[in-house]
């Protein structure tokens, strides 16, 4: 059908022509080019992970872990106001708290003095009783004797001994030291400028207070600049001379404080250069601790060959000490800084020494519900809180959501209204999630009075909220099923619900199912519409059933995160971990679910 | 593949077509046996468009009937009206009458489940279910509830496997997903899945489109076998398998049923220009 019409046109060749070297080039180029973008993208973002990943699991490992004293109790019977056959629920009653304050009191006899003392007791986690308790309930006969239990330190200890409270450092100086005096003050005194690199870290750690400092002043003057300008400014116009008289007031003042400033730092600079000498520590300084004969001091003042110091522990022996059998702990952070006092440190020293302080698996953190008190705080009560909210949301999204697709992609006629109604499905998906928070508040809290912080409220929410997901990916997976299995089934004689119910839902269940367990994961990870319905709030119980006040994992790591203690930081991310554990979890069941029902067609 | 037309038909040229003009009122042939389903005044639209128009066919029991035609023309569409299949289809209307023994099936209180029991099909791709063979089968009679025990299942499932000359093939693995078998032993299943509820009649939609020669020369030779029980209708592309396989043959063209008349001699004889035109590869 080429020469239809007749006509005679001057036929026009097309010119061979090939594609130069320069082109293929370049095209070449671009492919590399286009391909170095993608392994730079996915680079990124693998060390991006990677990055997370290392910090997350560096900060939080620690949280598994707790140190752990052993203490002798003395389980006395009159201190813990037990008759001479308690029953159980006498012993669960009694108050254990005396008796673990006796044990720590016998441990360190030292000690006087209503703030030691309390000091002292604050040694053990609040927990303590607690654990004393569950001894005695495991073994009832066990009162009346001293047993060796051991009890949670308290979470500043535990802080300290992970080395997160103050950098720690010792060392075994190159030489012999004498010392004079026992108990009280002692001298140590070594050969070979043994204590030459405590002074030069502390003329160090001046020099930088000296900078510190340095900066302040400098603010200040540049404040008193602006100043200066603003009262000549003002004195020129005549405009507001309160406002003037004001600010020459606050001149002098800055004036003054920039000044004594400037007398400081040159002090500190001069301590700071001097070549040699004594420095006497204070509390805003770091701490050097010596141990030696079996005693612990504490450098008071110290010189490149002597240092004076207060014995912490008493000294066992007033004999040389031999090179490598003494050594010198630095503190960096100074005790004014630091939760754990020097006395405290020295405390830890002894228990150390005799083998009574271990780093033991924190299964607590497993097993307890939250607490003001890290060392007893747990993820437990948290985990379950997101169990019944899920189950909640899973009860009412799944089937909802489920027959929602159905009906939408199998029995509804396409007109406006369906049109509607599947816009506003896919808009849902995208409204922030503390819409639906205010939402719960304001329908289920207020309306029909639903109690507060309950898992039934927040999976009511979570539901609404993962509805729309799994609406529009079971809509998805029907849509996938092949047109030829509706066609077969109705064809034998099914009815269109036959249809559905024994061909197209069970081909597109691992489709709906991965939808599922996506939502799911996404609800089990949601904050924001749980704060608004009082699920935010601080919860100690584990809960028991639906409509117990509960939290869930992620609503506790915000709290944590919150939380001013240290030992939260790593509590934080450790629940970072459960909560990551779960949703990798989730996922892989999704990724398996589809592997094995794929392409069964 | 179906719609390769063999141009060597000469042994069957036509005598000089009967020149008619386009609306001519159908002679009916000689019966041959009593008509099973009678369509009358078929129109069918989709969206307003219309896709069939006044069709009047007699499908006769115990026969086979092709509907040939050009793509387009209707052929399948006329086909899914006998067991309102295009029910499904959004936007579908079908007028007319077709009578399934004197019963009008397009009666809107036509329960459309059990006129597909009596009407079966069978579609151009196979499509077993994703289940077992076993199960493909059981599938129809268990809806239907014709079976009242396993033991009389069990002889359904066999001897539907054994009229589809399947039985011997998977006798032993009828525990094995049916989409597991070859295209040609995918096919036969589906008609032996949809004899399995015993039908009056199954309609087939180019059932050897997506099948190798062989394994469609088996389909017709079982097509021959089942005219004994069934009333068959098929849609084919391929001239020669309706001339090999039918007694009666419908042509359509643009909506409309051209021709209707005993195989043989629509294919030596055919009284239309259009039908001659395209039984011997002029258009289509």
């Amino acid at each position: 059908m080429t020469d239809v019409t007749g006509r005679a046109a001057p036929r026009r060749e097309l010119k061979k022509r090939s594609t130069s070297d320069a082109n293929v080039r370049k095209r070449r180029a671009r492919e590399r080019r286009f391909q170095a973008y993608g392994v730079a993208a996915l680079g990124s973002a693998i060390a991006m992970l990677v990055f997370l990943m290392v910090t997350i699991v560096g900060n939080g490992y620690s949280a598994f872990f707790q140190h752990e004293v052993a203490l002798n109790v003395d389980i006395n019977r009159d201190r813990l106001n037990l008759g001479p056959s308690p029953d159980e629920d006498a012993l669960a009653r009694a108050s254990y708290r005396l008796v673990v304050r006796d044990a720590l009191k016998a441990e360190f006899d030292t000690v006087s003095g209503r703030r030691e003392l309390r000091t002292l007791y604050g040694f053990v986690s609040n927990g303590a009783d607690f654990a004393v308790r569950d001894a005695v309930l495991a073994n009832p006969e066990i009162v009346g004797t001293t047993q060796q239990i051991w009890i949670k330190t308290s979470d500043d200890i535990d802080t300290l001994l992970k080395g997160q409270m103050s950098d720690v450092a010792r060392w075994q100086p190159q030489s012999a030291a004498s010392v004079t005096g026992t108990t009280g003050t002692v001298t140590i005194t070594a050969g070979g400028q043994a204590f030459a690199t405590v002074l030069e870290q502390v003329k160090a750690h001046l020099q930088d207070v000296a900078d510190e400092l340095a900066v302040r002043q400098a603010r200040l003057e540049s404040i008193v600049e602006d100043q200066k300008a603003a009262v000549a400014e003002l004195t020129r116009s005549n405009s507001n001379p309160e406002e003037a008289a004001r600010l020459v007031g606050d001149i002098a003042a800055n004036e003054a404080a920039a000044k004594q400033l400037s007398e400081r730092i040159a002090g500190l600079r001069q301590r700071a250069a001097a070549a040699a000498g004594s420095e006497v520590l204070v509390a805003d300084l770091p701490s050097y601790l010596v141990k030696i004969n079996g005693g612990l001091v504490k450098i008071t003042e110290v010189s490149a060959g002597e240092a004076k110091g207060e014995a912490l522990l008493p000294l066992q022996r007033g004999t040389p000490a031999p090179q490598g059998s003494w050594e010198i702990v630095s503190y960096l952070t100074p005790e004014a800084d630091r939760r754990v006092k020097d006395m405290e440190i020295a405390w830890i020293t002894k228990l150390q020494a005799e083998d009574r302080i271990e780093e033991r698996f924190n299964i607590a953190f497993f097993q307890n519900g939250d607490s003001r008190e890290p060392e007893i705080a747990g993820i437990w009560g948290a985990v379950v809180g997101s169990f019944f909210t899920l189950v909640t949301t899973l009860l009412i999204s799944f089937p909802i959501g489920v027959l929602a697709a159905v009906y939408l992609e199998e029995f509804a006629p396409r007109n406006r209204w369906t049109d509607l109604i599947e816009v506003n499905i896919n808009n849902l998906a995208a409204v922030p999630s503390i819409v639906f928070g205010l939402l719960g508040l304001a329908v289920f809290l207020n309306f029909f009075g639903m109690p507060r912080s309950a898992p039934l409220v927040g999976g009511i929410v979570l539901a609404l909220m993962t509805l729309p997901t799994i609406i529009i990916a079971s809509r998805a997976a029907l849509k996938s099923v092949p047109p030829s299995i509706r066609q077969a089934a109705l064809g034998m004689g099914a009815s269109r619900l036959q249809t559905i119910a024994h061909h197209v839902l069970p081909l597109a269940m691992p489709g709906i199912l991965t939808g599922t367990i996506i939502g799911m994961a996404q609800a089990l990870g949601e904050t924001a519409p749980l704060l608004m319905i009082g699920m935010v709030a601080f919860i100690v119980d584990i809960p028991g059933g639906f409509t117990d006040p509960a939290t869930v994992m992620p609503v506790q790591i915000y709290l944590w995160a919150d939380s001013p203690e240290r030992a939260f930081v790593a509590k934080t991310s450790a629940a970072i971990m459960v909560l990551l554990a779960f949703l990798i979890v989730m996922n892989a069941i999704a990724v398996v679910l589809r592997k094995r029902f794929e392409n069964r067609w | 593949m179906a719609r390769d037309l063999d141009v060597n038909m000469t042994e069957m040229a036509p005598a000089a077509a009967v020149t008619g003009n386009s609306d001519i009122s159908l002679p009916m042939p000689e019966p041959l046996a009593a008509p099973k389903v009678i369509a009358r005044k078929v129109n069918v639209y989709y969206s307003g468009v219309q896709a069939l128009f006044d069709v009047d066919l007699d499908i006769l029991e115990h026969q086979v009937t092709a509907l040939i035609g050009p793509s387009g023309c209707g052929k399948s569409t006329f086909l899914r009206c006998i067991n309102r299949m295009n029910d499904v289809i959004d936007g579908c209307v079908t007028e007319g009458d077709i009578q399934l023994d004197g019963r009008n099936i397009l009666a809107p209180g036509e329960d459309v489940v059990q006129l597909r029991q009596k009407v079966g099909m069978v579609f151009q791709k196979p499509n077993p279910f994703p289940k077992s063979i076993y199960e493909n089968i059981a599938y129809g009679p268990k809806i239907h509830g014709l079976a009242n025990d396993k033991a009389e299942l069990d002889e359904i499932v066999e001897v539907s496997l054994e009229r589809a000359g399947l039985w011997e093939e998977v006798k032993d693995r009828l525990n094995q997903p049916g989409t597991g078998l070859s295209g040609g032993q995918q096919q036969r299943l589906c008609i032996a899945r949809a004899i399995a509820v015993t039908p009056d009649v199954v309609l087939m939609d180019e059932p050897c489109s997506a099948l190798d020669p062989i394994a469609s020369a088996k389909v017709e030779e079982l097509i021959d076998e089942l005219r004994e029980k069934f009333t068959i209708v098929i849609v084919t592309h391929s001239m020669q398998q309706a001339a090999r396989v039918s007694q009666q043959t419908a042509f359509f063209h643009l909506g409309k049923l051209v021709e209707v008349d005993q195989t043989e001699k629509m294919f030596t004889n055919p009284t239309d220009e259009r039908t001659h035109g395209y039984i011997t590869g002029r258009f289509g």
